[in-house]
Order: C-alpha cells, then sequence, then structure tokens
C-alpha cells in the first residue's frame, strides 16, 4: 500500500492505496465524482476520462495514484457549477458542441489545459491538444469552434451574455443552448455507471465462447462458493417468457438449450465487488456440443443448412417491390448499368457502454422493479421487461445516455440487471466494459446488393432492379422494419418509373442486425447512387445535371406508388452548383501527381412519419403559469429537449425556463415510441403543438390567462394532443411491395471531396458539403450539429470502420473517428415548410450519413478511375483496385 | 434443425392487417390488439369480447373497459395493476378472471389500447 496526498479541486486529500489504483477509479469510487467518464476499458483510447494533473491534461485511466503524490488534481467539478460555469463550459454550452456529454468533461478539461498555456491556439493546435479526445456525436466541428469561442472569452474579446442569444427573443430558429447542456458540461448529468446506488451488488455475465451450439451442462456450483458472491442465476431462474421481443421473441434472455452467437448470455453473477463477479462468471463451467455455424446469408439459405430458430426459418422474410415493368424497361434503354455491392456489419459506436442498474422500490408483494438504463424506447422496453421477467410493477427510467444512434432500440443490459435485482431482491449494478457491451449489442447489418440501373438518351432515368440480400445475424430485433424502410425510400430523390426488387432478410450466427443510424437505406443508397455514377459517365451527362433532371416532381409516385405534393429536391441541386462548381475545378488541378483529388455526389429524400405512426405528448398548465411536458421523448443526444422546449415556448408565449420536461420515466410519461428513425420532432413536436392548441382553446373558451384563471372556469389542465401519420395501413404488398411511404421527406445532397494517394491507397476527406432542406429550423445549432456528426459517421462508413465480431473490441479495432481524421464540413440550408410537419419542420438525425460514403465512393473515382463496390473503402482494397486497373 | 417440420415461409408484412370489426374496416396489430386507439367504440368493443369467448360484456366489465379508456386517454399509456387495483376496487385476480387473456391479452384488448409490447 502507498500513502498518497493529493489535492483535487483545491481540497487535500490522503488516500492510502494499492499500487495500481488508477486515478479514474479513486476519482470516481472514493470521491463520487462523476465528471470523468470511464469508455474505453481503461486503455487511453477515450479522452473520457481526461482530468488535469499539475497543469497537464492527463487521460486518468492510465494515471497510478500511487505515483501522483503531491499533486494537485482538478477535475471538470472543479471548474464551475451550472450557477456559475466556467468560461470554457459556457463556450462549449453557447457552441452547440455538447450532444449526448459524455465526452464533454474530458473535452472541456483537454481545453483547459490548452487554454491556459496558448489562450490563442489555431486549428492545427487544437486538434493536436485535443487528439486523445473521441467523439460520436459532432463530428468534433463544433467542438474546434468551441475551444475558439472560450479562446475569446478567455482574452476577453467578447462574453458569454454578448454571445447568448434573447431568451425573450423568437424561439423558432435560434441556437438557444439546450436545456441540459450546462448540466453535461459540469459533469453532473448522471450516466447509468454514474447512479449512486446505496449497497448494490455488482453484476457480471457468463457469455458464450460458442458461435452457435447446444448446451450440454451449466455448473455453477464453484462460482456460487467463491468470495464474495451472492448468487448465480441462469434461464432456469427466470419467472417470465426470458424472451427480448421486440417484434419476434427469439432471442432469450438468459440461453436456454442453444447458444446462436458468440457472446450469448448464459448465467448471471452477483456478488459484492465486480473483481469478484467477473471472477466468478468466469468460474461458470458450460459443456457445449458444438453446431453448424452459418457465417453468411447465402450459406444460411444453402440447401441442407442447419435451420437457426424453430419456429422461423432462416430466410426469415422476403418481400419483392414492382412499379411497372423493369424488365421490360431495360430492354429498351439507351443505357444500362449493372454491378454488385456489399457493405459491411458496422457497429453504432455510442461512447458510453452498456451499463443499467436496476433496483426493487418497496417493499413484498408491492415492490417495483425499477430498471435505469440507456433506453430510447421506455414504454416498449419496460413492457417487454414485465413479459421477459413475468413481474407486472416495473418502472424503467432513462439515465443521460451516452450516445445511441438507434442501437438502444434493443434491449440489451437491462434484461441482465432487470433479472438480477427481481431474483436476488438486492440493488443491482451492471456496468459491462466496452468490449463485453460490444459483444451484446445490436449492429448495423450488412448488404448484398445486385443492381442495374438504366436510363433514356434523354438521360431519364427508365427501370431499376435490385435484389438485396441481408444479413439478419442471429435474431431479429427489428428485422421487417428495416426492409420496409428500405422499400419505402428505394428510389430515393428520384423518379424511377419501373422497379424491380426483392429484398430477402436471412438469420445467420452473426450478431444480430438492429437500428443504427438510417437503418436500412445507407445501405441501398450507396447502391443506388454509385449507379447513378456509373450510368452519368455512360451518357456523359454531369452527375450533378443528371440528378436535377431526375428528381421526382411533385404529382410523382415513388417506388411504393405513393404521391408526393412537396419534394423540394432540384433546388438543393442548385443550392449546391457553385460549390460544385468550385469543387471540380480544383480537383481538375489535383490529377497529375501520386496524390488525386475527386469530388462525388450522394443525395437521399428520407422518410419522415412512418405510415400509421402514433405520437402522444400531454401538457399541464403548471400553478406558477408554467408548462410540464410529460412525454417519453428520449434525448440520447439529439436535441429532443431544445425541440419541446422551443416549440412549447414559441407556442404558449410562456418563456423557456419556465417550460419543464418529464420525459424519462414509464410511471409518468405517455408513450412516445423510440427515439429511433428520425421521428420525434415530427411525431412528438407534431404531438405537442396539438397538446397545445387544446390547452390554449381550454384557456380562450375560459377568458382565462393563466392557471387560476382556468382553475376558476373548472377547465382541465391537463391536455394529449396525439400526432398521427398519414396511411390507411403501413402495409406492402405482399407481391408487389405497392402502398404507403412515408408522410413527408427530408432532402439533401451531399458533395464529397477527397484525395487518393495511388501510391498508398489511402483516402483523405477534404470536405464535405450538405445541401439539406429539413422545413423549418427549430434550432440551427442543433441541426448542423446532427449534420456534422452524421457526416463523420458516414465517412467512417464509407473509409474505415467494420465491426468484426470478437474481434473488433475496442475503439482502436474498431477505427473510431478522431481529431486526426476530422475534415471540413460545410452546410447549406434550405427551408421549405413542410404541410403536416410541426410549424413546417421535419426530422434530420439519420438523412445526414445516408448520402455520405456513396459521395465519397464516388469522389475516389472521380479522383483516380476506381470505384469500390465492397465497403469499407480501405487503403489495401482502393490499392488493389488501383492495381486491378492497371 | 432441416428435416423437421419447417415453419411456413413468411413473406410480406406480419406487424399489420386490415380486419372488418363491428362492420368497419380497422387496423390490427399480429396480435389482434387495435393500432390506434381511436378507432374503437362501444360496438367493436363488444365484437372484440365476442371474439374471446364473451358473449356480451356485463357491468364489471363495461367499468374495466371505461376505466382502461379513460386512464389512457388522460395519460396517454395504459395503467398499472396498482391503478387499476386503486382505481376499480376490484382485486388483481378477480381482475384477471373478468376477461379471457386477463387484464393484459385480455381487456387492455377489449378496451382497444396499443398492444403492451407496441412502440408507442
Amino acid at each position: 500500500m502507498n500513502k498518497v496526498r493529493l489535492k483535487i479541486n483545491g481540497v487535500r486529500h490522503q488516500f492510502i492505496v494499492e499500487p495500481d489504483r488508477i486515478l479514474l477509479d479513486l476519482l470516481r469510487d472514493d470521491l463520487r465524482l462523476t465528471g470523468a467518464k470511464q469508455s474505453c476499458d481503461r486503455k487511453g483510447q477515450c479522452g473520457a476520462c481526461t482530468v488535469i494533473v499539475n497543469e497537464q491534461a492527463v487521460r486518468s485511466c492510465l494515471q497510478k495514484v500511487a505515483k501522483l503524490d503531491g499533486a494537485e488534481v482538478i477535475t471538470v467539478e472543479g471548474l464551475g457549477t451550472p450557477d456559475n460555469p466556467h468560461l470554457i463550459q459556457e463556450a462549449y454550452v453557447l457552441s452547440g458542441a455538447i450532444q449526448c456529454g459524455f465526452c464533454t468533461p474530458g473535452l472541456i478539461m483537454a481545453t483547459k489545459a490548452l487554454l491556459d498555456r496558448n489562450p490563442d491556439p489555431d486549428d492545427g493546435e487544437i486538434k493536436k491538444a485535443l487528439e486523445h479526445n473521441l467523439c460520436r456525436c459532432t463530428g468534433y466541428v463544433k467542438i474546434i469552434d468551441a475551444v475558439k469561442l472560450a479562446g475569446r472569452f478567455i482574452r476577453g474579446e467578447t462574453t458569454p451574455d454578448a454571445i447568448r442569444p434573447d431568451p425573450k427573443g423568437p424561439k423558432i430558429g435560434v441556437s438557444h443552448p439546450r436545456p441540459s447542456a450546462m448540466l453535461k458540461a459540469c459533469g453532473l448529468a448522471e450516466f447509468s455507471a454514474d447512479i449512486k446506488l446505496q449497497n448494490a451488488l455488482e453484476v457480471a455475465v457468463t457469455r458464450s465462447t460458442e458461435h452457435h451450439a447446444r448446451i450440454v451442462s451449466i455448473d455453477t456450483l464453484e462460482a456460487e462458493k467463491m468470495p464474495g458472491v451472492a448468487g448465480v442465476m441462469t434461464a432456469k431462474d427466470i419467472k417470465g417468457t426470458n424472451r427480448i421481443k421486440i417484434i419476434y421473441g427469439d432471442q432469450p434472455i438468459l440461453a436456454e438449450d442453444k447458444v446462436y452467437c458468440l457472446g450469448d448470455a448464459v448465467a448471471i453473477v452477483a456478488a459484492h465487488t465486480k473483481e469478484q463477479a467477473l471472477a466468478a462468471a468466469a468460474a461458470v463451467k458450460i459443456v457445449y456440443d458444438p453446431l453448424p455455424v452459418l457465417k453468411t446469408p447465402e450459406e444460411a439459405m444453402a440447401d441442407g443448412a442447419i435451420q437457426l430458430h424453430a419456429e422461423w426459418p432462416n430466410l426469415c422474410l422476403k418481400q419483392p417491390q414492382i412499379k411497372g415493368d423493369a424488365k421490360k424497361a431495360l430492354a429498351e434503354s439507351a443505357a444500362v448499368v449493372e454491378a454488385d455491392f456489399s457493405t459491411q456489419i458496422n457497429h453504432q459506436a455510442p461512447l458510453e457502454p452498456e451499463a443499467t442498474v436496476a433496483y426493487m422500490e418497496g417493499e413484498g408483494e408491492d415492490a417495483q422493479l425499477v430498471v435505469v438504463g440507456r433506453s430510447i424506447n421506455i414504454h416498449l422496453h419496460m413492457a417487454n421487461l414485465q413479459e421477459a421477467l413475468g413481474y407486472e410493477n416495473v418502472r424503467y427510467e432513462e439515465a443521460f445516455s451516452g450516445g445511441n444512434f438507434g442501437q438502444k432500440l434493443a434491449m440489451t443490459s437491462e434484461t441482465i440487471s432487470g433479472a438480477a435485482a427481481l431474483h436476488f431482491r438486492r440493488p443491482v449494478r451492471y456496468i459491462p466494459s466496452l468490449a463485453e457491451s460490444m459483444l451484446m449489442t445490436s449492429k448495423r447489418h450488412a448488404f448484398n446488393m445486385k443492381v442495374k440501373l438504366a436510363c433514356g438518351t434523354d438521360g431519364k432515368l427508365t427501370a431499376f432492379t435490385i435484389d438485396f440480400l441481408v444479413d439478419k445475424g442471429a435474431y431479429h430485433i427489428i428485422g421487417v422494419i428495416i426492409i420496409k424502410r428500405v422499400l419505402w425510400m428505394l428510389s430515393g430523390s428520384y423518379n424511377i418509373p419501373n422497379v424491380d426488387a426483392l429484398a430477402r432478410l436471412v438469420y445467420t450466427n452473426n450478431p444480430a442486425g438492429g437500428a443504427a443510424r438510417g437503418a436500412g437505406p445507407p445501405q441501398v443508397t450507396f447502391a443506388l447512387e454509385s449507379a447513378m455514377d456509373m450510368l452519368a459517365e455512360k451518357i456523359g451527362m454531369d452527375p450533378l445535371e443528371f440528378r436535377r433532371i431526375n428528381s421526382l416532381l411533385p404529382g410523382q409516385s415513388v417506388s411504393t406508388g405513393m404521391v408526393y405534393e412537396q419534394w423540394p429536391f432540384p433546388e438543393l441541386c442548385d443550392a449546391i452548383k457553385p460549390t460544385y462548381d468550385r469543387a471540380q475545378k480544383e480537383a481538375a488541378a489535383m490529377k497529375n501527381g501520386p496524390v488525386k483529388r475527386g469530388v462525388g455526389l450522394g443525395t437521399h429524400a428520407f422518410g419522415i412519419g412512418g405510415p400509421t405512426d402514433v405520437g402522444r405528448v400531454a401538457v399541464e398548465l403548471d400553478p406558477d403559469d408554467g408548462i410540464t411536458i410529460l412525454a417519453a421523448v428520449a434525448d440520447p443526444g439529439e436535441g429532443n429537449d431544445s425541440m419541446l422546449v422551443q416549440i412549447a415556448s414559441h407556442l404558449s408565449g410562456i418563456p423557456m425556463e419556465k417550460i419543464r420536461l418529464v420525459t424519462r420515466d414509464t410511471d409518468r410519461t405517455t408513450g412516445m415510441g423510440p427515439a429511433a428513425a428520425s421521428r420525434m420532432t415530427y411525431m412528438a413536436g407534431g404531438s405537442l403543438v396539438l397538446a397545445i392548441e387544446q390547452l390554449k382553446q381550454a384557456m380562450k373558451e375560459a377568458g382565462a390567462e393563466t392557471y387560476e384563471g382556468l382553475k376558476k372556469a373548472g377547465k382541465s389542465f391537463h391536455y394529449i394532443g396525439s400526432k398521427i401519420a398519414e396511411g390507411k395501413e403501413a402495409i406492402l404488398d405482399p407481391e408487389t411491395g405497392q402502398g404507403p411511404s412515408f408522410e413527408s421527406r427530408v432532402h439533401a445532397i451531399q458533395m464529397a471531396e477527397v484525395e487518393v494517394n495511388i501510391d498508398t491507397g489511402e483516402v483523405r476527406v477534404i470536405r464535405i458539403t450538405t445541401a439539406v432542406d429539413p422545413g423549418t429550423v427549430i434550432n440551427p445549432h442543433n441541426l448542423e450539429g446532427q449534420l456534422h456528426g452524421g457526416m463523420d459517421q458516414g465517412v467512417g462508413y464509407a473509409l474505415r470502420e467494420e465491426y468484426i465480431h470478437g474481434r473488433t473490441k475496442d475503439w482502436f479495432t474498431f477505427k473510431f473517428p478522431t481529431m486526426k481524421t476530422a475534415f471540413d464540413m460545410d452546410v447549406i440550408i434550405n427551408q421549405t415548410p413542410r404541410v403536416k410537419g410541426p410549424l413546417g419542420a421535419t426530422g434530420i438525425g439519420e438523412m445526414t450519413m445516408v448520402c455520405t460514403a456513396p459521395a465519397v465512393i464516388n469522389a475516389i473515382y472521380d479522383a483516380c478511375g476506381v470505384r469500390i463496390y465492397d465497403l469499407p473503402a480501405t487503403p489495401d482494397k482502393v490499392k488493389a483496385a488501383l492495381a486491378a486497373r492497371k | 434443425m432441416n428435416g423437421s417440420a419447417a415453419p411456413e415461409q413468411k413473406t410480406g408484412d406480419l406487424q399489420q392487417k386490415l380486419c372488418v370489426i363491428a362492420g368497419r374496416e380497422i387496423l390490427i396489430d399480429n396480435e389482434g390488439f387495435l393500432w390506434r386507439v381511436e378507432d374503437w367504440t362501444e360496438e367493436v368493443a363488444e365484437a372484440l369480447a365476442s371474439e374471446c369467448g364473451i358473449d356480451k360484456l356485463d357491468d364489471v366489465q363495461w367499468t374495466v373497459v371505461r376505466f382502461l379508456r379513460n386512464y389512457f386517454s388522460y395519460h396517454g399509456r395504459a395503467p398499472m395493476n396498482r391503478d387499476l387495483k386503486a382505481g376499480l376496487g376490484i382485486s388483481l385476480m378477480d381482475l384477471e378472471a373478468l376477461f379471457p387473456g386477463g387484464i393484459r391479452r385480455g381487456a387492455r384488448r377489449v378496451a382497444g389500447l396499443p398492444n403492451p409490447r407496441s412502440c408507442t
């Protein structure tokens, strides 16, 4: 043991510690400081734990406390509080640099260390100083803005008050700070691992080491006898269905007679410390009888292939889509291109691991099981926990969530912590490692696509055929929804009179595909937009002009047959043209050396307001004439809290500080569906508009302007608005795939400028420009932040990221985007108010990455003449393609 | 395993279907719950009750159905069992016995509330 004296946030402490005690754990466990976060399994990869030690920014997960005797430590809690924030905290809030907020405290501390030694850093110095800090949400653009703004504050060039939008001014179209931003900037927002739970047991899970096997036996005896172990549970200890059932109940919480995928949960151990729980989990003995492993959809569909799930065939869904006569049109077209495309399995990569806690509130039969986690659909997950665990009295609370990107539409760790708290009747914490989180979470589906695209001599598209095979992985999760979303949006921005598509969804033993930003369209748009460039080249037409002349026009129908009356896409082509011309001119000057520059485009018309979608939002007028909004509108970083507050204040005239949000608790909120499918602004915002209209109507009828007036008139203070999206049903005809599509669309065209080193195959993105028409913009910073983060994720998807189950275990092996891979981003915004959108708005969260990968791939082709058909376009693939061309 | 009775090939969308209930075309999910609570009428309730083996809803059953609907229309979510017990003064055991399928899959379905596992 070592005696160590530290000054932490101005207070002197003395600790007696083991030699291997690290500073991060001391701060979090001994001092209960929650600002420094743990993401990368203490490998120093993410910077979320950054603090300042002796004036240097350090990753506290790499610091041995024993070596810090006499050191002065400052954490984010030592900088400021929401009531008295530091200028850097103000700068992050006012720049819109905070989305989920998980990385924010670490970034703020790295910024502090930089500005303390250099209050006027340039871009290069900022990137260098922050190179160890990862962020998945922002694409780093607004973080760099925040550092510069903080510098201006510190240098006395301006003040937060001079920058802050007037809270009494307009509410719509103004970047008012997010309601949760300062809490996150001060390290006080509680993520699941930050929750202080007295006398909690720590949980660990024994996971399958096999990809597909029968379980012959599970022996827990040795584990149960190990030090500190409170108990071990297996599937037989779960009293409910033991099934995670979003659509099909094909996924057990704990494996019963089989495991279907590497990492399936088999046993839960609860112990007094995490180390004890992990040791006991490793001591659970499982005997497996291995079964054939289906690695690809083709293997799974082959004659004689083993059937994974007894109740569902491996080919678990087949859906055609037929519009017109594509075969005839292909035969008669002036030009046809044909190619096969494929995309990889990918991880959504939220920084926060899959932490949850659970406990019993109350005693005896009336005790309520409370689960706190990262869900973006708390009512659905609560209902699923009720059935799966066989216990009705359940409450789900959403903690602050460190990024999501669709991942938590699926249930993961909450089933484990919920089952354990119920079984052991003890509070439990399940704080899995990043590597384990990767094993248990759903992924972006891999697609294989065979495509033909044709046009006439005038360049007008005539036919599109696509046969796509989707690797479902081991569990269905939302597979049918992925297929429907692809087909609803299949024809993208264009008028394509003849379409012939076939979607097939196939179980394999790979990790289960789930929701991932875009959820289907990014894969198919990569194929369609690559084919668009191929066809434009074949007929000798400029790619931008080719896209513009093929835009769908109001009154024409998409591939499902649905007719749209608003389609402001050609205007985006016009808006981006000057930038496109500039980029092409610059690229043309860089074609001769070993580093060649290229320009590429990608477009999409992303669906908003799925057919038959329903939203519900309640509002209550409070005694102080404020409004409380009660609705399960999860906000893992998109800015939904801003959206609710700004719309409510705008419509009611009530100051923003008196708009209160209750959004995270199933016992207090309306069911609002998932914070997925880019639907919250449209569906929750739309429902909120209707609720406030009812409240205002009631006040008008009562002749009241206050709570007291409404009370005297005997009127209710509580109103529910329910936005119901168009569509008699959301069913695609099983033979033709014809039917309704989304009520509205968000339109975009993206342009990538890249440089390709033809000696190494390395691709460097110089800039991505997004021209977007999202309808009315509610909060420009939030809109831009979503666009930036999506572009960054899209580039990662195009060039680097690939999830290989069991091998991708951390942020290095995942190739997480960093300050080093960051690039310039420009945004061009058109605002065409949507007829049915709340205040004319749509949604933006996913569209922003849908066009990015094809834009990058088309730019690579433009630069060096090789086309990559199989994502990601790694240097090896580009180099091989260049060699093959020679 | 192949060789065992293979389940029927599933094609198309299994999440929703349009059904004629009490003379009206209504959208339901694959477990028979109404997709839209707004499609519910008393006639629809009687038809759904009849489907699950209740000839005619009696007064007590109507009390439960109306409580469920009132609760949902106010809170935007279904009541927990404790809310039912407190609001109706009926024991859970008696409530479960009132509808085939119990509270969750019987009473809630007849009252036109969304499927407990639906997204909204």
